[in-house]
């Protein structure tokens, strides 16, 4: 483990420094052995694409003692801690008014619109992370022929349920939102609830399939 | 109940934050100065993280529906109820019929009304916090506006009691944010970092683009080192990170983000959180690097301070 100290109650443990499936399944590894043992000195975790930021409580324990804790348990660690990947569908509406960047995605790509949304469902995504809302998916990795540059300026809202790319990651927006990505399309799924536990469709390592609605 | 005759610039219910999920991205959403929202709790014989209103902007003004007892925390604000002055910082006695207003501030920013009853509202995600970006907890999932209503149970009395001048925080600026390293503080050059965090050198301007998810700073742009990238793989976020774009302009980052993908030269010491709820536009922000032992010393110091405030009063 790389092991950082971020401010007074982070531990940032890095497991890369690109993004990748073998570093990212570390990432969820780690992730999931921290949720199995409830560690009550945690209040919470963030795994991403190379790290897991752990935010720990300060009167319960210390940046030392914690990791020194973490480093024993670690050499404990079994697969049964260990979730297999769930794989979700999710149905989209492609271009039109629902996927209004599609122009621009078919003259940046010179692709047609059928073609891009065959290599979009070709694939089979992983969650790399979620966050910058609650419940967005950053999924990974797409097609290089679909590489697009995010937009410079954001849109200041969009329609929830859109389906954007960036780069070489696509992702859905669960809640009307600013957006710096290219949006193909919508979908109808709910990605994130508030009322219902576990409130968020997807977690980290999940898998993800797009269908034509 | 209360209804809200004017929620002045901004007011949504906040309360001590939503934990425990920011693996799934739901960011705490917390009252931004957390030792106003305690002392306010305290004053009014609630429970530590229990509900209020955050609100900033003067003109606030809320009727009473109810008998109970009140309170402003935060920002010094002069305020009346029902004509007669009022200070903050100390519980009042309130009849139904009566109308709060705050009419001027005069340190500070955001400043908190709190009530000693339980506002009948929906816990969303184990918080009361208002979600404004997603619109769920709080208030209808929104800012209150003039005619809202709220609900209270469990509606109590408490005497008058007032915290002492001494466990009042100063609020004025100029600011003097303590930090401790960020993670990419090697990205920068060694000349913008000792100017950035030397505590009397470079000062920096609170921008106009400031709301609850962060706080843009003008001035003197930062320097990347030759070969630095300008963003980083998203990863894990804190709050009062200082993030820096592409412009070399910092953002000090707050409570609604757990994802990012700027690099970080520094995060803001956590004893002095509370206070980035009373940067306003215009104030100046110097930043002084500290060690990590010597911040954590100090948030304990602000803990023992709370505890002691609470033996007070």
């Amino acid at each position: 483990m790389n092991v950082s100290r971020y401010g007074e109650e982070g531990i940032l443990i890095l497991f890369g420094d690109k993004i990748d499936l073998a570093i990212h399944e570390k990432v969820r590894r780690f992730y999931f052995f921290l949720k199995s043992r409830q560690f009550t000195e945690i209040t919470d975790v963030i795994p991403s694409f190379r790290s897991c930021l752990i935010v720990f409580d300060r009167s319960k324990t210390s940046y030392e003692a914690l990791i020194a804790l973490l480093k024993e348990k670690e050499s404990l660690m079994s697969p049964v801690d260990i979730p297999s990947p769930k794989t979700c569908e999710i149905p989209v509406e492609y271009g039109g008014e629902k996927g209004f960047d599609m122009p621009f995605v078919q003259s940046h790509t010179g692709l047609s619109e059928d073609e891009i949304v065959e290599i979009h469902t070709s694939a089979t995504y992983t969650v790399f992370a979620v966050g910058f809302m609650p419940g967005f998916p950053y999924l990974g990795i797409l097609d290089e022929r679909l590489y697009l540059p995010r937009l410079e300026t954001p849109r200041l809202r969009v329609p929830e349920g859109s389906v954007g790319l960036a780069q070489l990651q696509t992702g859905v927006y669960p809640f009307e939102s600013p957006a710096g990505w290219r949006i193909i399309g919508r979908t109808d799924k709910k990605l994130f609830d508030y009322r219902k536990e576990p409130y968020s469709l997807l977690q980290i390592g999940d898998r993800v399939r797009f269908v034509r609605a | 109940m209360i209804e809200i005759v004017n929620p002045g610039m901004m007011s949504i219910v906040v309360d001590g934050g939503r934990y425990g999920y920011m693996e799934v991205g739901v960011p705490a959403s917390p009252a931004l100065d957390g030792y106003a929202l305690r002392a306010l709790n305290r004053l009014l014989a609630n429970g530590e993280g229990a509900p209020a209103i955050e609100i900033f902007g003067v003109g606030f003004s809320l009727r009473f529906g109810m008998d109970v007892s009140c309170a402003i925390t935060g920002a010094r604000v002069m305020a009346d109820l029902s004509g007669g002055p009022l200070q903050s910082w100390m519980s009042f006695a309130v009849k139904a019929g009566d109308v709060l207003t705050v009419n001027a501030i005069e340190e500070g920013f955001r400043y908190y009304v709190g009530f000693s009853a339980a506002p009948v509202l929906d816990k969303f995600i184990g918080s009361y916090s208002t979600n404004l970006e997603c619109r769920f907890g709080g208030y209808q999932g929104r800012a209150l506006q003039k005619g809202d209503r709220i609900e209270f149970e469990n509606v109590r009395k408490v005497g008058e009691r007032k915290i002492p001048e001494n466990f009042i925080p100063r609020m004025n600026p100029p600011h003097m944010l303590r930090v401790v390293e960020g993670p990419e503080q090697d990205f920068f050059t060694e000349e913008s970092l000792s100017k950035f965090l030397s505590g009397t050198g470079r000062t920096f301007t609170v921008s106009t683009k400031l709301n609850r998810t962060g706080i843009r700073l003008d001035g003197k742009p930062l320097k990347l080192r030759a070969g630095a990238e300008e963003s980083i793989i998203s990863e894990g976020l804190l709050p009062g990170s200082i993030q820096v774009p592409a412009d070399g302009l910092p953002i000090i980052q707050l409570h609604e983000r757990t994802l990012g993908g700027y690099a970080r030269p520094a995060l803001i010491a956590k004893a002095d959180h509370d206070l980035l709820a009373h940067l306003k536009p215009g104030d100046a922000v110097t930043f002084k690097m500290i060690g990590i032992e010597e911040a954590g010393g100090l948030f304990d110091k602000k803990i023992q301070t709370a505890v002691l405030m609470n033996k007070l009063i």
